[in-house]
């Protein structure tokens, strides 16, 4: 990661995405669109809780014989003539995967969407090497044009509007201006159709590896995917070491609910096996291909007992659509390459203590964990990690802020253990604020009291003890 | 190959933090569905063809071999493709189909193995094609999907790179689910051959998540099922 997300930088992101209609708008839209299609999808596909259950219990167990199925799959791969490169972190799969473009003295690259590559800040990595690295999914390809960073992991493109891409393309490309989603994806399509047939290296992700098989499994709706490849000379394959499962007959669980809960698709219109590079007389597949094995941060999730769950993820981004915190500040406020519930899970592990705020931008609400296909128990997890923070497990860069709302909160836990001294001080204070209430409840109140009551209204602390609070007034 | 050690020991030391099952992978829900008797054949094609037309796919319908041929060339015309690329199929007779379309006046470009240095022209031809046709080795009715592997004979191009594509799938090769068709295809089937789900035409919802159709990939696909003479 070039940038390293600072709490600061996300009080400040987020609370100018707050105040962005316009992005709320876009957000609330698109996020109402897919849950109406998957509510439609899951209704329609009764095995669907059986499904969710069955990749759960796989992934779970996958998870648990990591270190035997990665063995598996490379023995495998390697049998086949891939080559496999095991990455510890971001730099050593980024310098490997740039050497090994350079040697081939590749000159035009196309990547296929992944939310790996994007982890280890390939495209920079390509760009100081004098490379370009062109991204081929059409909301990709949009945010490189905008030289931005995707801001969901499955709509890239999800914080603009056709308008804003008509005027990139027509600033661009200089053609006549369309916010026609029609014309725009022509355009793209012979543009990129000539990139693709030009192309001598390919980079895309990986969705499952299949250990028994030793197939990579990539799905996709447009066929970049597949144009990565299969047209260039050399492929490279990247996946986070947690993407293996033991065996094919485990594969169609997943892929009955990865298309369902990611975009509201029965199947993705593309799911290619990759299988190693092309055979004697073949058209299609790489002459040579490498297979990037990541770790990156992730075997230290693993070995976290509550964390590792999160390691079932299979980044299908539902939990963002559901989230109210992404639906009100967007991806890009996260300043994380994974935003939303699992992105406050991850970011922390993989890109260091830096982004250990993001655990607390969540209301706990537990529509992510009732949302997720293979249930991660994400509030357990984002709990787990409030703790690890607070007690400086994980240590932190405190705003100060939180530094002495703790310090407050520890003084109130020392005094609610002395029954007389609190309810004086609840006396006192109903004595106090009595002037600053307004039908029971505070709106505003003075000097550093000011925040509790700058998002929300707080009850009048009352003297007599009251089990209910009145209902707000309206 | 230190890198590899030194991650799955990383990985190992990991998993001897938690809990340990060692009972091997877990036992698997997928039954192994038996291909549909021919009674249920109709019924199983119809389903597919309702899917199928879901995703935005075209179904031209149950062909007997004997039609097939006929109606490829009627779908050639109707889309105004001048070149027609095709290949081998696992079980038509797909030289017939390149004549009769030759007979019809329609160029062909027919995929063959190639040598290295015959690639990229290869590829050029078969991206110029506006229709190209292949052949299934399976189709799933719950979702909508073609199964097609590729091969030196019958390259992936073909339902990639033209801007229309057709593909056949004979009759009993309609299966019901994809744990069907994996079951069938088994593991060593899967690790020989270069597979790839289809489903639909290439389409995105990149945009204001409006779906458009043909991105990289056809921008139509229309489906045969293909009925043997003796059934």
């Amino acid at each position: 990661m070039a940038e390293l997300p600072k709490a600061r930088d996300f009080f400040e992101s987020s609370s100018a995405a707050v105040g962005d209609h316009e992005l709320r708008r876009k957000l609330e839209s698109a996020s109402a669109r897919h849950l109406d299609h998957f509510a439609q999808v899951k209704a329609e596909f009764p095995p669907y809780e059986d499904e969710r259950e069955a990749a759960h219990r796989i992934k779970t167990d996958a998870i648990a014989h990591l270190d035997e199925l990665l063995i598996e799959l490379t023995s495998k791969l390697e049998a086949r003539g891939c080559k496999v490169f095991f990455a510890a972190d971001a730099a050593d799969a980024r310098d490997y995967i740039v050497a090994l473009a350079k040697a081939k003295g590749a000159s035009n690259v196309v990547k296929g969407k992944s939310m790996t590559t994007e982890e280890i800040d390939l495209n920079d990595a390509f760009a100081h090497a004098g490379i370009d690295a062109v991204e081929t999914d059409l909301g990709e390809y949009i945010v490189q044009l905008r030289g931005e960073r995707p801001s969901h992991i499955i709509t890239p493109a999800i914080h603009l509007s056709k308008e804003d891409i008509g005027q990139l393309f027509t600033d661009k490309f200089g053609i006549e201006y369309t916010a026609e989603p029609e014309k725009l994806t022509a355009e793209a399509r012979s543009r990129l159709r000539a990139i693709f047939l030009a192309a001598d290296f390919g980079v895309t992700g990986v969705n499952f590896a299949i250990a028994e098989t030793g197939t990579l499994i990539v799905v996709e709706n447009e066929g970049n995917g597949r144009l990565s490849s299969t047209m260039p000379e050399t492929f490279v394959a990247v996946m986070g070491i947690e993407k293996v499962i033991p065996r094919l007959e485990d594969l169609s669980h997943f892929l009955e609910i990865l298309a369902r809960t990611a975009t509201g698709q029965k199947l993705t219109t593309y799911t290619s096996f990759i299988t190693g590079p092309r055979r004697e007389g073949e058209l299609d597949g790489p002459g040579e291909m490498h297979v990037v094995i990541l770790d990156n941060g992730r075997s230290a999730m693993l070995a976290d007992p509550v964390l590792r769950e999160a390691l079932n993820c299979i980044r299908c981004g539902a939990c963002l659509n559901v989230c109210p915190i992404y639906r009100r500040i967007g991806g890009h406020a996260y300043r994380s390459v994974y935003p939303g519930p699992i992105g406050s899970i991850v970011s922390p592990n993989l890109f260091g203590s830096a982004a250990g705020y993001l655990p607390f931008a969540s209301t706990l609400c537990g529509a992510c964990k009732d949302i997720c296909p293979v249930k991660i128990d994400i509030p357990r997890i984002l709990l787990h990690l409030r703790w690890k923070e607070s007690t400086g497990q994980h240590p932190l860069k405190w705003p100060r802020a939180i530094e002495r709302a703790r310090r407050g909160a520890r003084r109130f836990a020392t005094a609610a253990l002395h029954p007389r001294t609190i309810r004086m001080l609840g006396k006192f204070a109903a004595m106090v604020l009595k002037p600053f209430a307004h039908n029971g409840y505070l709106r505003r109140m003075p000097g550093p009291f000011r925040n509790w009551t700058k998002y929300r209204d707080f009850p009048r602390p009352r003297p007599h003890k009251r089990p209910e609070p009145e209902r707000p007034p309206g | 190959m230190a890198e590899l050690h030194k991650i799955i020991a990383s990985v190992k030391d990991a998993l001897g933090a938690g809990a340990r099952n060692h009972n091997s992978h877990a036992e698997t829900l997928s039954a192994v569905v038996p291909v549909a008797a021919s009674a249920q054949r109709a019924e199983l094609a119809s389903t597919f063809a309702r899917e199928l037309e879901e995703v935005g796919g075209k179904f031209l319908g149950v062909l007997t071999p004997g039609e097939v041929n006929s109606r490829i060339v009627s779908l050639a015309g109707e889309i105004g493709a001048k070149t027609v690329a095709l290949g081998q199929g696992p079980a038509s007779d797909m030289d017939a189909v390149g004549e009769a379309l030759e007979r019809a006046d329609f160029r062909i470009v027919r995929t063959v193995p190639v040598a290295d240095s015959e690639r990229a022209a290869m590829r050029a031809r078969v991206a110029d094609a506006e229709l190209g046709i292949a052949e299934a080795d399976f189709a799933i009715a719950s979702t909508g999907t073609l199964a097609v592997v590729a091969n030196a004979n019958r390259p992936g191009a073909l339902t990639l790179l033209p801007t229309a594509s057709l593909v056949m799938v004979q009759i009993d090769r309609v299966m019901p689910n994809l744990a069907a068709v994996l079951a069938a295809m088994g593991p060593e089937g899967v690790a020989a051959n270069r597979l790839t789900l289809i489903t639909g035409p290439s389409r995105t919802a990149d945009i204001e998540k409006r779906i458009v159709l043909g991105v990289h990939g056809p921008k139509s696909l229309h489906v045969i099922v293909v009925w043997p003479h003796d059934d």
